[in-house]
């Protein structure tokens, strides 16, 4: 396990950080909690008894043969009970993440300050086959607060992350055990859930892949190799301001926690924060001047994103996809930003078959797929076009790097096996236009 | 016609760099106090007028360098000057003109800009030349019409840090030779300094935010033998830990030595000649809701000379500073100087007791072009990995 906390001494990002460090299998315990800190309810029996019927029926017409999925009414129910403790002979898959404030870059010459869970940006990838447990070891070592939500998990509502929601957030030095069973099935991704806007632009998300027990995207088109592209966009000025401000901030209320007395003077006035709207107008009355009432606020409201990201890099630095001819490759595209894009593949149609984990109906042919912030879509790319091919944002202006093209979301499909298919396209990287 | 062949062969001019212009920093002060003074010493001779010395304007611009990971800036600043200085004529001063390179561990900065040894402390008073003679180390070749004189000089300066909390400076500098005692241009000083600042933002916490101190060695011989010297301390005292109610204290001791004379036969001489200076400054800050609401100083100053008889002097000001909204203040306050027979006669037209109260706004100001650098001295750059962002 790496120590984030002191990152100067760790500047550079690490390889694989996350320890996984090894399967519990669960046997003879019992229900008893595993350090959670959560008491799981008796399952409801409503939901105990909507298990997914999974029994092939026949394919739509022009759908690739096999597929199969036919509309269920009854099927957003989760598969497993939701309010239920680990049992006997079950699976808990244990990891400990550490979140730091590290250095992370983004193309040469482009460094930021960023939020690292395990001291990369993204976080590492946590993946678990549907129906094991997820024990997470969540320890906060920033001053600020923080969460982990688990987007698009089926689970108990206290392990949703939600901070002064469904939990506390995670204070310095914290530890938050988070316990649930991976479900349902699918690419998914998890993030902090506490100023998410700012705490994700500097880092904090990473992929949650639930692997299905029956992989019917695999049964079809027999793909062996796949890639999970998480796409997202910063603004390096925005994220280098309000982190300082932050940790400003922070310190401040944490000397003031250290301090009866400055506790009794910070008494809600200092922060903006108010009891209620009583002891906020109060204030106004005895001279409190809200920050919106400012005529200037010294920072800009929203977000100017100046680099657009795949796993944490731009163009070029953004990893290729690698094909051969006549194979399928699993392209899992989460959209774990603020803003859509629109992935554009060039001198191939794709198939998307899977929507926020789950597979559809029946595949879709496309060459340009939407991805909305919060969404996840899988796509087959079938192998049928050797060369090396633009995989961009068709948004032109994710396509730039602080306002040059080319650059930002934008990796290339490469044929291993082109130049013995008579393609001779010469490997050019551009960064200026 | 036939100028497209012409046009053909004119080489592509091609920008140096096309995607990033620099970040442009813009700051002011707004100093405007209707002025009352009062001389015992002449006759009870009352004087009221207008007071907007000390108002300045400074443009800068920085860029984030590729190479060393560094930063490059420069700024060009003008300070209004006292009225007085030269008669009727209202003038500006070039105070900044400097050009600057900031690296992790190291600055260098060459050009017009604050005088190293004239801002280890600076005292809550309305103007920063408020009390000069006491409260700063002062410029022995100025003439003493121009108290600015004693805060900004042509420096070159090289800063070390570690951990951008701790600093030393080594600087060689021309300060401005008003009273023609030595060359037009050349090096008439030199020194070097150490200061520490706090975690920023955290200063209200520790007990010293910030102290420094320093030596300087001027060239001029003073009637001396090796020229004249300057020893000068400073530091900030928080006396207790708020955010809300806050009280802390200023102080700064400058001694200096290495002069022959023992007596004034000008303003000059009475800032060179061997002396020490005290001062300290008792500040209460109130911000009810963690941000300025007023402020109350109490700033005191004494200066004795070593060898010169009947030339001791204190002065005392007492400032108050009442926030209206964004960096606008109404602010208030009464000084007073006394200078024995000698110091008067040197310094101030004989006048023994002068005094001034005033009442008036300031307005600071600090805008940001084209942001694209955070502060230097930041947490994250002091306590994670320097980016020079
Ligand atoms: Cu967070």
């Amino acid at each position: 396990m790496k120590k984030i906390d002191s990152p100067q001494s760790n500047p550079s990002e690490t390889d694989s950080p996350l320890s996984r460090r090894h399967f519990i299998s669960w046997a003879g315990a019992g229900t008893a909690a595993i350090g959670a800190g959560v008491l799981l309810g008796k399952t409801p029996s409503a939901l105990a008894s909507g298990v997914r019927d999974r029994s092939h029926v026949p394919s739509h017409p022009g759908v690739p043969p096999g597929w199969a999925n036919a509309f269920q009414p009854s099927s957003t129910l989760p598969e497993f009970p939701v309010r239920e403790a680990p049992k006997m002979g079950e699976k808990i898959h244990e990891f400990t993440i550490e979140l730091g404030i590290s250095v992370h870059e983004i193309v040469p010459g482009v460094k930021i300050h960023a939020f690292t869970y395990n001291g990369t940006y993204p976080g590492p990838e946590i993946r678990v086959p549907e129906g094991d447990w997820i024990l997470c070891h969540f320890t906060n070592r920033t001053p600020e607060i923080h969460t982990i939500h688990w987007h698009g998990m089926i689970l108990p509502n206290e392990m949703d992350g939600i901070p002064n929601g469904t939990q506390w957030g995670v204070g310095p030095g914290q530890t938050f055990n988070y316990l649930f069973r991976a479900q349902p099935a699918g690419t998914h991704f998890y993030h902090c859930h506490n100023m998410t806007n700012l705490h994700v632009q500097a880092g904090m998300f990473g992929a949650l892949i639930v692997e299905p027990k029956e992989d019917l995207v695999k049964k079809v088109f027999s793909y062996t190799r796949e890639y999970t592209l998480l796409l997202s966009e910063v603004d390096t000025v925005m994220v280098e301001r309000q982190m300082e401000e932050m940790l400003k901030m922070m310190g401040t209320m944490e000397k003031m926690n250290d301090d009866p007395k400055l506790m009794k003077e910070m008494n809600g006035r200092m922060m903006g924060w108010f009891i209620d709207k009583k002891a906020f107008l109060k204030a106004v009355e005895e001279g409190y001047v809200p920050p919106y009432v400012s005529a200037q606020r010294g920072r800009s409201v929203a977000p100017n994103f100046n680099f657009f990201l795949i796993n944490g890099k731009s163009y070029p630095m953004t990893e290729e996809l690698h094909i051969r001819s006549g194979e399928n490759i699993r392209v899992r595209l989460v959209g774990a930003g603020a803003s859509p894009h629109f992935m554009h593949l060039h001198g191939h149609d794709f198939w998307h078959v899977c929507q926020d984990g789950t597979p559809l109906q029946s595949p879709v042919r496309l060459n340009t797929i939407p991805i909305f912030p919060g969404t996840t879509s899988d796509i087959i790319i079938q192998g049928t076009n050797p060369g090396m091919w633009h995989f961009h944002d068709h948004s032109d202006l994710a396509s730039t790097n602080n306002g040059v093209f080319p650059g930002g979301m934008m990796t290339m499909l490469m044929y291993d096996d082109a130049e013995e298919k008579g393609v001779r396209v010469p490997e050019i990287v551009q960064v200026s236009s | 016609m036939g100028s497209s062949f012409a046009n053909q062969a004119q080489p592509v001019p091609v920008p140096e760099d096309q995607s990033l212009s620099p970040q442009v920093n813009i700051s002011g002060v707004g100093a405007a106090t209707f002025n009352v003074a009062h001389s015992l010493a002449s006759g009870g001779k009352t004087q009221a007028g207008m007071n907007f010395s000390d108002s300045a304007l400074v443009v800068g611009a920085a860029q984030r360098l590729s190479t060393l990971s560094g930063i490059g800036s420069m700024g060009l600043g003008l300070l209004t000057l006292d009225d007085t200085v030269s008669g009727k004529a209202s003038q500006l001063f070039l105070h900044q003109a400097f050009v600057d390179f900031q690296a992790e561990r190291f600055e260098a900065l060459i050009g017009r800009s604050d005088n190293p040894t004239a801002h280890v402390v600076d005292f809550p008073t309305i103007r920063g030349d408020d009390l000069v003679t006491l409260t700063n180390p002062l410029d022995p070749y100025s003439n003493g019409k121009n108290s600015e004189e004693n805060r900004y000089s042509n420096v070159t300066s090289v800063t070390l840090n570690q951990g951008l909390q701790t600093f030393e400076n080594f600087h060689a500098q021309h300060l401005i030779d008003s009273a023609g005692i030595g060359t037009e241009q050349g090096i008439n000083s030199f020194g070097a300094s150490f200061e520490y600042l706090g975690v920023p933002g955290m200063e209200p916490f520790s007990r010293v935010p910030s102290f420094g101190f320093g030596y300087e060695h001027f060239t001029t011989n003073s009637g001396g033998k090796s020229g004249l010297n300057q020893i000068y301390l400073g530091g900030v005292v928080n006396l207790n830990t708020s955010v809300t109610n806050r009280w802390d204290l200023r102080f700064q001791d400058v001694v200096g030595f290495g002069s022959g004379l023992w007596a004034f036969q000008s303003v000059t001489d009475s800032y060179q000649a061997d002396s020490n200076s005290l001062a300290a400054s008792l500040r209460y800050l109130s911000s009810p809701f963690g941000s300025p609401g007023y402020q109350l100083a109490l700033t005191a100053a004494g200066k004795n000379y070593f060898k010169v008889d009947r030339s001791r002097s204190y002065g005392a000001a007492l400032t108050g500073v009442k926030r209206l909204g964004q960096g606008f203040d109404l602010v208030a306050q009464y000084m007073g100087q006394y200078r024995d027979r000698a110091l008067a006669v040197a310094q101030s037209s004989g006048i023994a007791y002068e005094q001034t109260f005033e009442v008036g706004f300031v307005f600071n100001f600090d805008t940001t072009l084209n942001l694209h650098l955070s502060p230097r001295r930041s947490i994250l750059n002091q306590q994670h990995q320097y980016v020079p962002n």
